[in-house]
């Protein structure tokens, strides 16, 4: 700091992701709990492509629609413990089981797609 | 009917995605000039040549640089405050009679009081010290940013949600009323048995909520300890560091402790009310396990809000006191000493439950116990004014207001420690003024203390002094008035948690209630004076507002905020922007 007076002002970063994390976490929360499948899709929809986005921007994954196949494992996993569950307890989850499953293989379907299809900005590399 | 409704989620849901996609795809417009994965994932390391931040409302949605988040902390701070003491001033107002004749309904009084709990220490009282550290960590440890700058975001952006859903029972919803179960939340009433209306969504909802805030405190805490562990400059070694960032770090890890379990005591008690499970219920794990679960957090969460204000009190009362902080080792030991006995006294407020008579004795000994390292500080901060140069600032009347509530609410505590009091005087009014000379007479008022102390440094302006005594003078008469009040009608049995109440206690109410009104005015003067002179206050003429330099006592913030104003002086004075050391040249500002 000593060195660089005032350096902090000048570093900028941004990013546009971290309010959409938390705007999905508690639409998919909202969703998932009281079996609201459109808030549930949607919310986890919004949470995942956002961790893919956000993922992408750290460089953690080499592009966002890698990081949208990675996290639809967790969510279809998440959908079939709930499936499983539904056979083990008397409440009804599988309306959020297959929200869960359904979600996770739309992600999972964009992230391959996305891959193979979209354009490349640096064809070649 | 149930169709067109799921449709009309469906397709408002399908709206608002498309339009975050819509947004996200301008945003790229400017991120081809700020380009964030220039690092290479190390969270740590930052790119130069970064523009100014985009404009508008813009900057604060994507801000994740701390000085904004911690702006963005104190903000939403002020805005719960406010709410939840327009609560409690329709509670007060409801108890200046003892029926119900001013808010018509013991329903709605009891629904203000559980808001009223719940937004004072999880929507301000938190978020108001998040505001602290976030702003100031980074600069007096000599660090770029927080460790995880885009955690830090994700948990400030958790708040809002959380606030709405907690407060969600008061909007003009269908079928949604607002919970009822106090802030403890205790169960069978909060796990809706019976024949009351607490089966109700509203309860849910401000659970999800209260469940959204554990998670951001969670976020926050992770990002201070990794952030102090790993990001301070050469020179702060552990033997230096200053007293703030040893109460926010040991804050941290009573959080990662103390948070994941309420949480995870939300999920239960939100599976018992809506998925047939029994983790509550009398034929299940009973009743008082969430009393154990709740208050194995709850009490380490009264540290969790306790001790970063006294990290401030400790960080600025010496300042004006002409004298380094008296036995700063020791106000670390007792600091980390609080942080350990913390989790090993939850069970005092389960004296009267009927708990084993040994166990209670321990807690009763482990609770005795902690009073000790709280008095350390409280005599190394006398001692500290002890025969020095007191300048009696604003800030330095709040710590001193803080010191005096807090031995008030220190000392009435340690006489509910103690089982045979306890036995007397649980739930009562004593208890509650007891714990409000803490999270108002003391912890609030070193949040003051630090708003008032740091006010030229985050804004460059002054407040207005006058004012700020009146509003010092008014919260210190006010909250004693106001909670002495109450410790009295706890002697005289008033029970907690009534909105009517034998007549007998109508004038020490009433006392309590004027007390109330004197706060309020406070209040009123504290956001008139911070907005107005945050807009137009005289602006701060050197970097060294204080003159701490004349006592020797200036710390590191003040030593970059002059560096800023040198800065920022040097770029007016060449007309143009400052370009980053890496050179580069600063595009114009596509994003508006």
């Amino acid at each position: 700091m000593d060195e660089n007076p005032g350096v902090s002002e000048e570093y900028r970063m941004v990013s546009p992701w971290p309010l959409f994390v938390a705007l999905g976490i508690p639409i998919a929360e909202i969703g998932i709990l009281f079996g609201l499948v459109p808030l549930a899709v949607g919310g986890l929809l919004l949470f995942c492509g956002s961790i893919a986005g956000i993922l992408r921007e750290n460089e953690y994954v080499s592009s966002a629609w890698r990081g949208l196949a990675g996290v639809s494992v967790f969510v279809i996993a998440g959908g079939l413990a709930l499936w499983y569950a539904d056979t083990a307890t008397a409440s009804d989850l599988l309306i959020r089981a297959y929200s869960l499953i359904g979600t996770g293989v739309l992600l999972l379907v964009a992230g391959v797609g996305g891959d193979l299809f979209a354009r490349d900005a640096e064809p070649g590399l | 009917m149930e169709i067109t409704g799921q449709l009309l989620l469906t397709v408002l849901m399908g709206a608002f995605l498309l339009g975050v996609a819509a947004f996200l795809a301008r945003v790229e417009d400017w991120r081809s000039y700020t380009p964030l994965g220039a690092g290479g994932g190390a969270v740590g390391e930052s790119g130069y040549g970064h523009s100014e931040k985009p404009a508008g409302l813009i900057r604060w949605f994507t801000t994740v640089d701390h000085k904004d988040i911690g702006l963005l902390y104190g903000a939403y701070a002020t805005v719960a405050f406010v709410v939840g003491g327009l609560m409690v001033m329709l509670m007060r107002a409801e108890l200046t009679t003892p029926e119900t004749a001013v808010l018509g309904s013991a329903t709605f009084y009891n629904s203000l009081l559980t808001s009223h709990g719940i937004t004072m220490l999880f929507l301000f009282g938190t978020p108001i010290i998040a505001a602290f550290s976030n702003y100031l960590i980074p600069l007096v440890i000599g660090a770029d940013d927080m460790a995880f700058p885009r955690i830090n975001a994700i948990a400030f952006w958790l708040l809002p949600p959380g606030a709405l859903l907690i407060w969600a029972g008061f909007f003009p919803l269908p079928d949604v009323i607002p919970a009822q179960t106090a802030w403890t939340m205790y169960t069978p009433l909060s796990a809706g048995v019976g024949n009351g209306n607490q089966m109700n969504v509203g309860v849910d909802l401000m659970l999800l909520g209260l469940h959204l805030t554990g998670v951001s405190a969670t976020m926050g805490a992770i990002n201070f300890i990794a952030t102090i562990f790993t990001e301070r400059a050469e020179e702060v070694t552990w033997a230096n560091l200053d007293i703030f960032s040893w109460t926010i770090l040991t804050q941290s890890g009573l959080i990662l402790f103390a948070f994941p379990l309420l949480g995870s005591a939300l999920v239960m008690l939100l599976l018992d009310r809506n998925f047939a499970t029994t983790f509550f219920a009398v034929e299940g794990g009973g009743p008082i396990l969430w009393q154990h679960l709740f208050w194995f957090f709850g009490h380490p969460e009264v540290y969790i809000l306790v001790l970063p204000p006294m990290g401030i009190v400790s960080y600025v009362l010496p300042r004006f006191s002409g004298r380094k902080l008296f036995g700063f080792k020791f106000v670390v030991y007792s600091t980390l000493a609080i942080g350990v006995l913390s989790f090993g006294v939850w069970a005092h407020h389960m004296f009267a439950t009927g708990i084993d008579p040994r166990l209670r004795a321990s807690f009763m000994a482990v609770s005795l116990a902690i009073a000790i390292p709280s008095a350390v500080k409280t005599f190394n901060w006398i001692t500290t004014m002890w025969n020095g140069k007191l300048r009696l600032t604003t800030p330095m009347l709040f710590c001193i207001g803080f010191v005096s509530n807090f031995i008030i609410g220190g000392v009435t505590g340690v006489f509910l420690a103690s089982i045979p009091v306890d036995l007397v005087l649980h739930d009562t009014y004593y208890v509650v003024g007891h714990f409000h000379y803490i999270v108002m007479g003391a912890i609030t008022f070193a949040g003051m203390a630090g708003i008032y102390y740091w006010f030229p440094l985050v804004t460059g302006r002054w407040y207005q002094r006058r004012l700020a005594k009146a509003h010092f003078w008014l919260w210190m008469i006010g909250t004693n008035v106001t909670f002495f009040a109450m410790v009295l009608l706890g002697y005289g049995g008033m029970p907690r948690r009534y909105a009517t109440y034998l007549p007998q206690f109508a004038t020490l109410h009433q006392i309590a209630s004027l007390g109330a009104f004197l706060l309020l005015v406070g209040g009123i003067i504290w956001i008139y004076n911070v907005a107005v002179s945050w807009i137009e206050g005289p602006r701060v003429q050197s970097g060294d507002p204080w003159r701490l330099d004349e006592t020797d006592l200036n710390t590191a913030e003040w030593d970059w905020f002059e560096a800023k104003r040198e800065t920022s002086l040097a770029a007016t004075d060449g007309g143009e922007d400052v370009t980053a050391d890496g050179g580069q040249e600063i595009e114009d500002d596509t994003a508006e």
